[in-house]
């Protein structure tokens, strides 16, 4: 009787933090958003705000969650994230990976799927923070790597979109461009979810039987290697997303067991 | 101008020399995604090197319809 009502309160706060965040963003896009474009500065300054605001509003919805007991959340070497200027990079086990992320980070350019910039609301909010449409091609690479050299800090997922099965998918090579590009670091951070849940595929009403620990595990970074003479920058991109996605699979199967 | 067996060679010379693909890997009826997993970043840095090659100048609908490397040989064959 206990895990079923257990459930049902599962289900239920669920499906309240799914209408929280949608209403929110609604809220967000028609109200904060306005008043953040109207505020004075140059475009760069305006971004930081409107990206700031998306922080402190993901970090609320983070604390509410965790006070319903849907989830808790776990940030190991946060410090390692307040450096400005970095190419952060993510596995994507979880449909809100990106909320976790963003909730550490006071400023961060994202690149975010095409289906954002379709919402009228969301792209409100996408457009004002200054995010970048995920267009494939050479043009998307130069742009983050001029963020880079801007001194700001970048957000990839290098999977591009979640797996059916919480397991770490196949590796694009778009961020070994980026940083290659802009000869930055990577700097690695591991999402790991117990049990799997929120995955693609899965409905909101199909949750887990308890609540969901999350761990994001801030790494050292990983440097590009010297290319060697005469090797193309297409094969460093190959070598550098190898060498990621292998950290990536001994990184977590150490979380794992 | 070149014999097609030296476009081949060329061709394959670039995809070895831009990703360090192995020669047993680079047949003519080889599909440049399936099978060597090229994107749309690799298309453009393939057809820079290409360009420097040939002199011929490749457009984005021309990378779009190359689907193996047979095609690559075809188009330069083509052209020169």
């Amino acid at each position: 009787m206990i895990p079923l009502v257990s459930r049902a309160w599962r289900v239920l706060v669920t499906g309240f933090s799914f209408a929280l965040f949608g209403f929110g963003g609604m809220v967000f896009a028609l109200f904060v958003v306005p008043v953040l474009r109207c505020l004075p500065g140059e475009p760069r300054v305006r971004e930081f705000r409107c990206q700031y605001a998306v922080h402190r509003s993901f970090k609320c919805f983070v604390r509410v969650m965790e006070f319903l007991g849907l989830l808790a959340v776990e940030v190991r070497n946060a410090e390692r994230l307040r450096e400005p200027g970095q190419l952060v990079v993510a596995n994507h086990p979880t449909l809100l990976d990106v909320v976790f992320l963003v909730s550490e980070l006071p400023q961060a350019d994202c690149v975010v799927k095409q289906a954002v910039m379709a919402n009228p609301f969301m792209r409100s909010t996408a457009v004002s923070s200054g995010y970048f449409a995920n267009d494939p091609g050479d043009a998307l690479v130069e742009a983050c790597a001029g963020r880079l050299a801007e001194g700001r800090t970048l957000l990839l997922f290098p999977e591009g979109t979640r797996t059916d099965d919480g397991r770490l998918g196949r590796f694009r090579r778009g961020a070994a461009h980026v940083a290659l590009r802009s000869g930055r670091p990577l700097r690695p951070v591991v999402i790991h979810c117990h049990p799997p849940s929120l995955m693609r595929g899965q409905r909101w009403y199909q949750v887990a039987d308890r609540k969901l620990r999350i761990v994001l595990e801030c790494c050292e970074v990983v440097a590009p290697e010297e290319l060697p003479a005469g090797s193309g920058r297409g094969a460093a991109a190959r070598r550098l997303s190898s060498r990621l996605r292998d950290f990536y699979a001994k990184r977590l199967q150490n979380l794992d067991s | 101008m070149p014999s097609r067996d030296e476009i081949i060679a060329m061709v394959k010379e670039v995809l070895q020399q831009e990703f360090d693909f192995a020669d047993a890997d680079l047949k003519l009826d080889t599909h440049l995604v399936d099978d060597l997993d090229l994107d749309s970043i690799d298309a453009i840095d393939m057809a820079v090197r290409l360009e420097e090659r040939t002199g011929l100048h490749f457009e984005d609908d021309d990378l779009k319809s190359l689907q193996t490397i047979r095609d690559i040989v075809d188009k330069i064959d083509g052209r020169i």
